[in-house]
C-alpha cells in the first residue's frame, strides 16, 4: 500500500521540497547549520576522502592508468598461495581473537556484575588497563617473558629454543596478546548489559519453576547475545586492524595490516599498499555495518538507560568463585605483564643480565625527549578539538533532524572503525600534493553559506561574494610576508568595523584578535627565536633539548596551515557578522569577511598537509571522535530534550542553548571524552606511523624502531613513558572533574568505549 | 482575534520506514486576548502538536499562524514572543531556582536589579519566596512545577503555552495548582493555551474547551456549552457519561423536533443541528437526569445492575432492549433496588440533545 503512494511522483516532488525547504529553515539559525557545515567539512576531509583515496588507488598505476595487477595476484601461482594464506591468517586471527576476548569479556562482566568479587574496582581498572596502553606494550612483555630469552623460558624453565620448536612468535602468542589487548571491549559491553537485565525476568522464570541452568538457558543468554555478538564483531574488527601487536609477534606468520605496512615503508608502493587494504577494508567493513545495523537494532536492552536498582547476586559458590578465580588469574597475568614492561625496561641486558640498571633511561630521556614531547603535545593539543567536535556531532546527530543526519553519524564512526593503517596511506595520497579543485570546492560552499548568511538580499549576496572572492584573489598575489601583514590588519579593521556598526564590545574584540594571530605568522620565528636562543647557553641535556622543543611548538601554533586557518576563519566571519542591521556594514564587513579566508585558502597548495604537525592531530582526532560521539550521544539521549525547548521558548537561539544549557548538562561527556581522547592520541601507532617525519617524532613509532633495533630495554622504557604518561592525565582530569561536578555524578570513563 | 491559527495541517515525514503521519488537520482556532484555552484530547489526538506549532517547535505544512496582527508561521521559538510550560518542568538541573526564573531575562540582557526584582516578583506570584537559593533537586514536584510556571511568567509573554503541566503531580497537588494556574492567570490577564487530556482539569480551567480527536477539532465551546450540547458523539462521551439512544426524527415543532425513540415520542430541543423528518438521529441523555423509580409513570424496565457507591447509586436499566444508566443522587432515596427489579424512567426531555446519527446517511 505506502509503496504504492510513495513511488507517486507527486509525493517524491512535495518529499524534495520538504527538502529545500527544511535547509531554508535551517539557515534561519546559521550557528546551528555552520556547526553542521564544518562537521561535515571536517569529516568529508579526514574521514571519506582519505579512505576513499585508500580504496581507490589500489586499481590504479601511478600514471592513473586502471590496473588489477595486484589484485591478480592473489589468484596466480606465483604470489597467490603467499597472499592467500595471508589472508587466512588474519581472519584466522580475528576469528579466534574475537571468540577469546568475547569469553574473557564475560567472565569478568559476569564476575563484577554477579559475583561480587573482593577487590571490584580495582578488577575494573585492570580491565580497562590495556585500553591505555600503547598498542604492543603487552606483545613485547610477552616476549620479554616468554620469548628465546625470555625471563620464564629461559632463566626459570632453563628451555633452549631450536629451530622449529613452538615459540611464542606466531599466531598462539598473537592471539593469546589480542585477547588481553582487546577483551576490555567486551568487557564493557557486557557488563552495561548485565547491569541493565532487569532481575526481574529471572526472577520470574524461577518463580515459574525453571531450574538455574534452564533460565540462564533460556533467559539470561538468549538477552545477552545482541552484546555477545556486538563484541564479537568489534573484537574481529580490532584484531584486523591491529597493527603493533602482528609486527611484535607474528613471527613468520603474515596478515593483511603488516603486508600494507611493508609495502609503504620497505617498497614506497602505494598502489600495492592500497590493494591489500582494500582487501582488508572489506571484511571490516561488513563486520562494522552487520554490529552497526543489525545487532545493535535487535537488542532487548537499552544500553543508553540506568542500570537496574537491584542486581542478582550468584548464591551458588562453585559457580561464584569459579568465575571470581578465573578473574583474578586473569588479573595476575594483566599485573605480570605490566611489571615486566617496567622492569624490562630497567635491566641491564634483557635474557643475559638482570640486574638493574639506570643506562636504558638516560638514553630514552636524552635522545627520546624530543619523540615524548612531541607526542604529548600534539596529543594534548588535538585533545579539546577532538572532544569538543564529538560533543556538536553528537548534540546534531541526537537533537536534530536533517537529511543526511544518518551519514554523517556513519562517516563520523568511520574513521576509528577502519585499520589505521589504511586511514593513514590516505592521508598522505589525499593531503601530499591535493587538487586545487578540493579547495575551490570547500571554499565555494563555505563562501555560499557566508553570503547567505551575512547578505539579507540576492544583490547584497551577490555582491559580497563576488567583490570578497576578487578580494581574496588579488590579495594572494602579495608577497608572503605583506600579505600577512594585509590580512591580520583587515581582521582587526573587521574588528573596528563590528564594533562600530554593532556597539558590543567582546564579539569586536575576538574578531582584532583572530587579526594579530593572522599577523603573527610573520613573528613566529622571531617570538620562538629568544627561547631556541636560550637553549645553546644551557648544558647539553634534557632541559636544553626540551626547551629547544617549546621554541618549536610555539612556532607550530602560530603557523597552521593556511587553508585550515581559513575555514576557521569563516567561523568567525558567520558568528560576528550575521547580525549587522545596516546595509553598508552589512557588504562593507561581509567583503572584508570573505576576502581573507579568500586569500587564506588559496595561498601556496591548499590542504597540501603532509610532513607538519597539524595532519598528525587531524589523524588523531579521527580516530578518537567516535569515542566522543558515543560518550555524547549516550549522555545527550539521557537529558530530556524539553530542557532545550524551555531555554528556546524562553528567548535563547541554537548557540545561546548549547552555551548555557547542553554543554554544561554534558560535561561529564565531555570530560570522559577528553580523556579517552588524549589516551587514544598518545597510544595509536597504525594511522600516524606513515605521518611520522624527521621534525615529528611520535613515542609509538620511536618504539617500534628501537624494536627492529634491538633496543628492547629502550622500547619498555619508551611503553612505560606512555604509560605512566596516560595514567597522569586521566588522574588529572578526574580530580578536575570531582571538583567541578561536586554532586552531580562523577565521569564514567567506560561510557566512553 | 489575539491569536489565530487558520486551517492548519501538519504532517510528519515518514521516519524508519512508516508512511507520513497527519497529525492536525485543517485546525482553525480563535484565542481572545486575556483568555485560558485549554486544548482536550485523548492522546495522540494532535493537541500537543497544536501546542508546539504555537510555540515553534514545529511548523505547520499548510496554514497560517498570526499573533497579534502578525503572522509568524516560520519564526522560530526564540523570535515568539511566547513562553512554555513543560510537562516534565525542563527544570535546568545545573541552576538554581533563582537562576532557572532568571534565565529568558538574561538572555535579553536586562540590567541586574531588574532581573532581581522581576524574579523576586515571580518567586511571591507562586509562592516560592526564599526558595531562590535551592537547587532543583531540592525541591518537590509541585514546588519544581512552580518554579517552571514562574519561569515562564517573569517572561510577561505575549501567549503562556502549557503542556500538560500537572500531569506528574498527585491527585491533590493537581487540584491545588490548578486553582493556583487559574488564580495567577486571572490575576495577570494572560492569554493562555493549555493542553490536557483531563477534562475536570479543563472544565475548571477554561474560558474555552477545545476538543480534539483524530487531528480534527470536534467542538470549541465554553464548559457549560461543551458539557450541555455536545455536538457528537466523542464529545459527549469524552466530556462526563451519557447513554445513546437512537431514534428518528417526526417533525418539525415550534421550539424543535419531535423525535420518536424508545417507543415514544419525545420533545428535543432545538440546539446544534438541523434535521428533516424521517431522519435517524442520536440522542443523548446523560446519566444524573436519569430517574430510576419503583413507581411513576415514565418508560418501564428492568433493572439489570446496581451499584451503590455512597454518594450515589448506579444503575443500569433494560428499557425496551435499550440498557440506559441513571444514578440516583438524592439521599432519601438510598435503598438500593435489586438487580431485576421492575422499575420506571423518567427523564426530562428539556436537558436532551439530539445528534445525527454517526454513519448513517443525512
Amino acid at each position: 500500500m505506502s509503496t504504492l503512494e510513495t513511488s507517486s511522483p507527486g509525493r517524491t516532488f512535495s518529499g524534495l521540497r520538504r527538502r529545500v525547504r527544511e535547509f531554508s529553515l535551517i539557515s534561519r539559525d546559521p550557528v546551528l547549520f555552520l556547526s553542521l557545515l564544518i562537521a561535515g567539512i571536517i569529516i568529508f576531509l579526514f574521514v571519506v576522502l582519505p579512505i576513499y583515496r585508500t580504496v581507490s588507488g589500489g586499481f590504479f598505476d601511478k600514471e592513473g592508468v586502471w590496473d588489477l595487477k595486484y589484485f591478480a595476484r592473489y589468484f596466480d601461482n606465483y604470489y597467490g598461495p603467499n597472499l592467500r594464506r595471508a589472508f587466512y591468517d588474519t581472519m584466522t586471527m580475528g576469528l579466534l581473537t574475537a571468540v577469546f576476548g568475547t569469553v574473557v569479556g564475560f567472565i569478568f562482566a559476569y564476575a563484577t556484575v554477579r559475583c561480587s568479587p573482593p577487590g571490584k574496582k580495582i578488577i575494573h581498572w585492570l580491565a580497562l588497563l590495556p585500553t591505555v596502553s600503547p598498542p604492543f606494550a603487552l606483545a613485547l612483555s610477552l616476549i620479554l617473558l616468554f620469548g628465546r630469552n625470555g625471563l620464564i623460558t629461559k632463566k626459570l624453565l632453563g628451555i633452549q629454543f631450536v629451530q622449529g620448536m613452538n615459540d611464542i612468535y606466531g599466531m598462539d602468542g598473537l592471539v593469546l596478546v589480542q585477547t588481553i589487548t582487546f577483551f576490555s571491549v567486551a568487557y564493557l559491553i557486557l557488563r552495561a548489559m548485565l547491569e541493565r537485565l532487569n532481575p526481574a525476568m529471572e526472577e520470574a522464570a524461577a518463580s515459574l519453576g525453571a531450574s538455574r541452568i534452564h533460565i540462564f538457558r533460556t533467559v539470561t543468554l538468549p538477552l545477552l547475545i545482541p552484546g555477545i555478538a556486538g563484541s564479537f564483531l568489534l573484537l574481529f574488527v580490532e584484531s584486523l586492524a591491529d597493527l603493533g601487536n602482528p609486527l611484535f609477534i607474528a613471527g613468520n606468520k603474515t596478515v593483511l595490516s603488516a603486508q600494507i605496512y611493508l609495502a609503504v615503508i620497505g617498497e614506497y608502493d602505494y598502489q600495492k599498499a592500497s590493494a591489500l587494504s582494500f582487501v582488508l577494508i572489506i571484511p571490516t567493513l561488513v563486520l562494522f555495518l552487520v554490529q552497526r545495523y543489525y545487532v545493535n537494532r535487535r537488542s532487548y536492552i537499552s544500553v543508553t538507560g540506568k542500570p537496574a536498582i537491584s542486581q542478582i547476586t550468584e548464591k551458588d559458590p562453585f559457580i561464584r568463585w569459579g568465575f571470581n578465580g578465573l578473574t583474578y588469574l586473569i588479573c595476575a597475568f594483566v599485573i605480570l605483564l605490566y611489571a615486566t614492561i617496567v622492569y624490562g625496561s630497567f635491566s641491564f641486558t634483557w635474557g643475559v643480565d638482570f640486574t638493574p640498571t639506570l643506562r636504558h633511561w638516560n638514553l630514552t630521556v636524552t635522545r627520546g625527549v624530543e619523540a615524548i614531547l612531541d607526542t604529548t603535545f600534539l596529543s594534548a593539543l588535538a585533545t579539546p578539538f577532538a572532544a569538543l567536535l564529538g560533543m556538536v556531532i553528537a548534540w546534531l546527530v541526537v537533537r536534530k533532524n536533517f537529511s543526511g543526519k544518518e551519514v554523517l553519524d556513519f562517516s563520523s564512526n568511520l574513521g576509528g572503525a577502519v585499520p589505521g593503517t589504511i586511514l593513514g596511506i590516505g592521508f598522505i595520497m589525499a593531503f601530499n600534493k591535493p587538487p586545487l579543485a578540493l579547495a575551490v570546492a570547500i571554499y565555494a560552499l563555505l563562501a555560499l553559506f557566508y553570503a547567505q548568511v551575512v547578505g539579507k538580499n540576492a544583490a547584497e549576496r551577490l555582491a559580497i561574494l563576488i567583490l570578497g572572492t576578487l578580494g581574496g584573489v588579488a590579495l594572494t598575489r602579495l608577497e608572503a610576508k605583506t600579505m600577512y601583514f594585509a590580512l591580520g590588519g583587515l581582521f582587526i579593521l573587521l574588528g573596528g568595523l563590528v564594533f562600530v556598526a554593532n556597539k558590543k564590545f567582546w564579539p569586536a574584540v575576538v574578531v582584532a584578535l583572530v587579526g594579530v594571530y593572522v599577523m603573527s605568522t610573520n613573528w613566529a620565528v622571531q617570538i620562538a627565536k629568544p627561547l631556541s636562543d636560550y637553549t645553546r647557553t644551557m648544558e647539553r641535556g634534557f632541559w636544553s633539548n626540551a626547551l629547544f622543543q617549546f621554541a618549536d611548538y610555539l612556532k607550530t601554533l602560530l603557523q597552521p596551515p593556511p587553508s585550515l586557518v581559513a575555514i576557521a576563519l569563516f567561523v568567525v566571519g558567520v558568528m560576528v557578522l550575521n547580525s549587522l542591521r545596516q546595509r553598508g556594514w552589512r557588504i562593507g564587513g561581509g567583503v572584508l569577511g570573505l576576502a581573507v579566508p579568500c586569500a587564506l585558502m588559496f595561498t601556496g597548495i591548499p590542504f597540501a598537509l603532509v610532513g607538519g604537525a597539524y595532519i598528525i592531530m587531524a589523524a588523531y582526532i579521527v580516530r578518537s571522535l567516535p569515542a566522543s560521539v558515543r560518550a555524547g550521544v549516550a549522555s545527550l539521549q539521557q537529558i530530556d530534550p524539553s530542557i532545550e525547548e524551555a531555554s528556546n521558548s524562553l528567548g535563547a537561539d541554537a548557540q545561546y542553548t548549547f552555551r548555557k544549557v547542553t554543554l554544561p548538562l554534558i560535561l561529564p561527556a565531555l570530560l570522559a571524552g577528553l580523556i579517552f581522547s588524549f589516551t587514544r592520541h598518545m597510544t595509536s601507532l597504525s594511522a600516524i606511523i606513515f605521518l611520522v617525519n624527521a621534525k615529528w617524532r611520535i613515542v609509538t613509532a620511536s618504539i617500534l624502531s628501537e624494536w627492529e633495533q634491538g633496543g628492547v630495554s629502550i622500547a619498555a622504557a619508551y611503553s612505560t613513558v606512555i604509560i605512566v604518561l596516560v595514567l597522569l592525565a586521566i588522574a588529572v582530569l578526574n580530580l578536575i572533574t570531582a571538583k567541578m561536578l561536586r554532586g552531580r555524578g562523577g565521569v564514567d570513563i567506560s561510557q566512553t568505549m | 482575534m489575539y491569536l489565530t491559527l487558520e486551517n492548519i495541517t501538519k504532517v510528519f515525514p515518514p521516519r524508519g520506514g512508516a508512511t507520513e503521519v497527519t497529525a492536525v488537520k485543517n485546525v482553525n482556532l480563535e484565542i481572545n486576548k486575556g483568555e485560558l484555552v485549554t486544548l482536550l484530547g485523548p492522546s495522540g489526538c494532535g493537541k500537543t502538536t497544536t501546542l508546539r506549532m504555537i510555540a515553534g517547535f514545529e511548523f505547520p505544512t499548510s496554514g497560517e499562524i498570526v499573533l497579534d496582527g502578525k503572522q509568524i508561521n516560520q519564526l522560530p521559538p526564540h523570535k515568539r514572543d511566547m513562553s512554555m510550560v513543560f510537562q516534565s518542568y525542563a527544570i535546568f538541573p545545573h541552576l538554581t531556582v533563582f537562576e532557572n526564573i532568571a534565565y529568558g531575562l538574561n538572555v535579553q540582557k536586562l540590567p541586574k536589579d531588574q532581573i532581581k526584582r522581576r524574579v523576586d516578583k515571580a518567586l511571591d506570584l507562586v509562592h516560592l519566596e526564599g526558595y531562590g537559593s535551592r537547587a532543583p533537586n531540592q525541591l518537590s514536584g509541585g514546588q519544581q512545577q512552580r518554579v517552571a510556571l514562574a519561569r515562564a511568567l517573569v517572561m510577561e509573554p505575549k501567549v503562556l503555552l502549557m503542556d500538560e503541566p500537572l500531569s506528574n503531580l498527585d491527585a491533590k497537588l493537581r487540584e491545588e495548582m490548578r486553582m493556583e494556574i487559574r488564580r495567577i492567570q486571572q490575576e495577570l490577564n494572560i492569554t493562555s493555551v493549555y493542553v490536557t487530556h483531563d477534562q475536570i482539569e479543563a472544565m475548571t480551567l477554561s474560558d474555552k474547551i477545545v476538543i480534539m480527536n483524530n487531528g480534527i477539532i470536534e467542538q470549541t465551546g465554553t464548559p457549560v456549552e461543551i458539557y450541555r450540547y455536545p455536538s457528537s458523539r466523542f464529545v459527549a462521551n469524552f466530556i462526563g457519561r451519557a447513554n445513546f439512544v437512537p431514534g428518528v426524527v417526526e417533525e418539525r415543532t415550534a421550539t424543535g423536533f419531535a423525535i420518536n425513540a424508545l417507543g415514544k415520542v419525545l420533545q428535543v430541543q432545538k440546539a446544534r443541528h438541523d434535521f428533516t423528518p424521517g431522519q435517524p438521529v442520536t440522542l443523548i441523555i446523560r446519566p444524573e437526569i436519569v430517574q430510576v423509580q419503583q413507581n411513576g409513570g415514565g418508560y418501564e424496565g428492568t433493572i439489570k445492575r446496581a451499584v451503590y457507591l455512597g454518594n450515589l447509586v448506579e444503575y443500569e436499566v433494560d428499557v425496551s432492549g435499550q440498557v440506559i444508566s441513571g444514578v440516583e443522587t438524592d439521599p432519601t432515596h438510598m435503598e438500593v433496588l435489586p438487580a431485576g427489579s421492575k422499575v420506571s424512567v423518567r427523564f426530562p426531555e428539556a436537558l436532551i440533545q439530539a445528534i445525527p446519527m454517526e454513519g448513517a446517511n443525512a
